[in-house]
């Protein structure tokens, strides 16, 4: 008998042993509302997105860059299940030394400007194309300090933003670009990451990870439905939202892709 | 709608901006809104990613001439889930300046009759929070635990603490006769024997004692470090004239039976009450007659911890036979079924009554000797009656306490 059979099946990237402890604890919970679910693991986004589009999975559990790399394969109609509160309003900052904060982006010209994973959106390709939209070519006005550590794993790590933070501490870069709920969490939890360090840029808001389905999957409304009745004050699974780094579950929007969308076109990594 | 707002200066993430920030949010209901005012504008861009991750939204953003300001809704989710705090009470009442544990419960209430078997190490008034792991306690039901006065036992358990390095006059050991050394040796290290018993015994229920017993476990912690105490200052006196002795096998085979008993009441009954009952005599045997001052100050000591024990024991099982007679024919079964397995012993062992003479007697002369022979005899007497007493006022009658005594006549601990 296929363990597949009526069982939803979520592809995950295991970019840190967490995922198991968060995925072991959502299952009981989608289990029990009648939506047997499991989860398997993959080591990066291509081949999640292949996995997605090969039927191998149902939904993906994606980053930024993966969800745009699979809608540009799907023709635009993928399914978008959900996604976490803070995927919702999230941003790129640029930091620099505190006495060397330039006044504004343009004035990184001529500097070294550090960039996280180049296939991580927050770290590298959406820094890049806001930057642009304030008339700085970084590409060719600054020297690129690029730290492609966890390639494929789309910067999910942090690894490469923690990177780009020590070259600007240690003077090897003028400043350096990450998400800014890593910046925000740096400063509370390691501040050593930052010390000496102000942001002094950040880029307008944009959406970051997602539940990402085919349009031919039929129990996306119901799949839907449970996650965004995960509650943070149920004790079962506050825990593993903890770990997720979600309070809320909001539901799937795909309002806050097209500019993510228009950097991956135009920097060369759709089609 | 208004917000409050909050001026944080020139804090930074990091440097108490999130504490600050965290604080005033904490005072607002869900949906309020705090305007929070900052000194530079790198402060202002970072705020919002934490309000983020912190579940609170940013409903706007502004700057003026002298600060930015950014606000925040305070989000729905709640910090905890351990539920509202209630408002503060007034504070604890000092008689002195001391705080016993008894104004605490008076405060929060009394221990549970039963407690919840997977409960957590939530302190005494705290509101414990879902989701935690969950135990399996042993002992959760207060009165198969409890004694009347448990927390006066373990306050005076605190303030009678003694070093056992330094409060021993230790320096009038030397000069002892060899045949008296070594006496004192043999008596010595068979208290110490007992005291690993009397020790290992409560230790075992410490780790199954439901934590909304605090003051259990912290009667049981009292009693098992002054075991630890006995034990080490009696192996002390033991090896300080330089003698050995023997730790012998029949003292080994009664704690044997001793450390077999699993219950709670059965070990108050067989340790506490009949055990170190019987070591308060013994003990204030040694202090009366020991050969030198170290050895009678750490028979005082140890006698002054074993009374608080006994008390407990005779308190607790009193309270446990009164609130259920069953009790009473169950606990003589325990001391019965103990006495089955030491049929071997017919008494104490001769090393120690002999060594408890030779080490009391003023020299070797046979008046001498013989009026120390008589002595421990009396020791051995005294001991039956006491026990009786005490097993009397545990809640047994006149021939279930003689029966119990008799019952516990190879044994001293």
């Amino acid at each position: 008998m296929s363990a597949r059979k009526g069982t939803v099946l979520v592809g995950c990237v295991a970019y840190h042993p967490r995922i198991v402890t968060i995925w072991e604890g959502f299952l009981p919970y989608f289990a029990e509302r009648g939506l047997r679910t499991d989860y398997v693991l993959y080591s990066n986004y291509e081949r999640l997105v292949d996995a997605l589009l090969s039927e191998a999975v149902d939904i993906a559990w994606n980053t930024n860059t993966a969800y745009v790399a699979a809608e540009e394969r799907i023709g635009g109609d993928a399914q978008v299940l959900g996604m976490r509160d803070v995927d919702a309003d999230f941003r790129t900052v640029i930091a620099a030394r505190r006495e060397d904060a330039p006044a504004d982006a343009r004035s990184l010209a001529g500097g070294r400007l550090a960039l996280g994973s180049r296939d991580s959106g927050h770290a590298a390709i959406l820094p890049l194309h806001y930057l642009a939209r304030e008339g700085l070519d970084a590409a060719s006005e600054c020297d690129l300090v690029r730290f492609d550590t966890d390639l494929g794993k789309h910067g999910d790590t942090g690894d490469s933003e923690l990177r780009v933070l020590r070259a600007v501490r240690e003077g090897e870069a003028d400043a350096g670009a990450l998400g800014d709920a890593t910046w925000a969490r740096l400063r509370t939890e390691s501040p050593e990451n930052t010390e000496g360090l102000e942001v002094f840029w950040r880029s307008p808001t944009y959406y970051h990870c997602n539940f990402t389905a085919l349009p031919s999957f039929e129990r996306g409304r119901q799949w839907t439905e449970a996650l965004l009745g995960m509650s943070y004050d149920d004790p079962s699974v506050r825990a593993e939202m903890e770990l997720e780094g979600v309070k809320r579950w909001l539901p799937g929007d795909k309002s806050g892709y097209a500019d993510l969308t228009e950097a991956m076109r135009q920097q060369g990594y759709l089609g | 709608m208004s917000a409050r707002r909050l001026d944080a200066g020139t804090l930074e993430l990091g440097g108490g901006l999130e504490v600050l920030v965290s604080a005033a949010l904490e005072g607002l209901a869900p949906g309020g809104e705090i305007d929070v005012a900052l000194a530079s504008r790198a402060a202002a861009l970072e705020l919002p990613p934490w309000a983020r991750i912190a579940g609170h939204e940013v409903t706007g953003e502004d700057s003026d001439t002298t600060r930015f300001v950014v606000r925040i809704r305070r989000g729905p989710v709640a910090r905890t889930l351990g539920g509202e705090l209630p408002p503060r009470g007034s504070p604890l009442a000092l008689p002195d300046g001391t705080l016993a544990m008894e104004p605490l419960r008076d405060a929060v209430g009394a221990a549970p009759e039963e407690a919840s078997s997977d409960s957590g190490l939530v302190p005494i008034g705290a509101l414990a929070e879902p989701g935690a792991p969950g135990y399996d306690w042993q002992l959760n039901d207060r009165g198969r635990l409890w004694a009347e006065e448990i927390s006066s036992l373990t306050e005076s358990a605190a303030a009678d603490q003694w070093d056992a390095t330094t409060e021993i006059p230790w320096e009038a050991v030397d000069g002892l006769p060899d045949h008296v050394e070594r006496a004192v040796a043999q008596v010595m290290t068979y208290i110490a024997q007992n005291e690993y018993a009397a020790l290992y015994l409560p230790a075992r229920f410490l780790p199954q004692v439901n934590p909304q017993y605090a003051e259990v476990l912290l009667w049981l912690s009292s009693h098992v470090h002054d075991e630890a105490r006995h034990v080490e200052v009696f192996t002390k006196r033991a090896l300080a004239g330089g003698a050995r002795a023997h730790a012998l096998a029949s003292t080994e085979l009664s704690l044997h039976t001793l450390l077999a008993e699993r219950d709670f009441t059965g070990s108050a009954l067989l340790l506490n009450v009949l055990g170190e009952g019987t070591f308060l005599d013994l003990l204030r045997f040694v202090e009366q007659h020991a050969p030198d001052a170290a050895t009678a100050a750490a028979a005082r000591l140890a006698r002054r911890d074993e009374r608080r024990h006994v008390h407990f024991g005779i308190s607790h099982v009193r309270g446990r036979i009164e609130s259920d007679p069953d009790v009473r024919p169950a606990l003589v079964s325990a001391a019965e079924a103990r006495a089955a397995k030491l049929t071997s012993l017919s008494g104490l062992s001769p090393l120690l009554t002999e060594a408890l003479a030779v080490m009391s007697a003023p020299s070797l002369q046979p008046a001498e000797i013989a009026e120390a022979a008589s002595e421990v005899r009396s020791l051995l007497v005294r001991m039956d009656e006491n026990r009786r007493r005490r097993l009397r006022a545990a809640g047994f009658d006149d021939a279930t306490a003689r029966h119990l005594s008799e019952l516990h006549t190879p044994n001293l601990m």
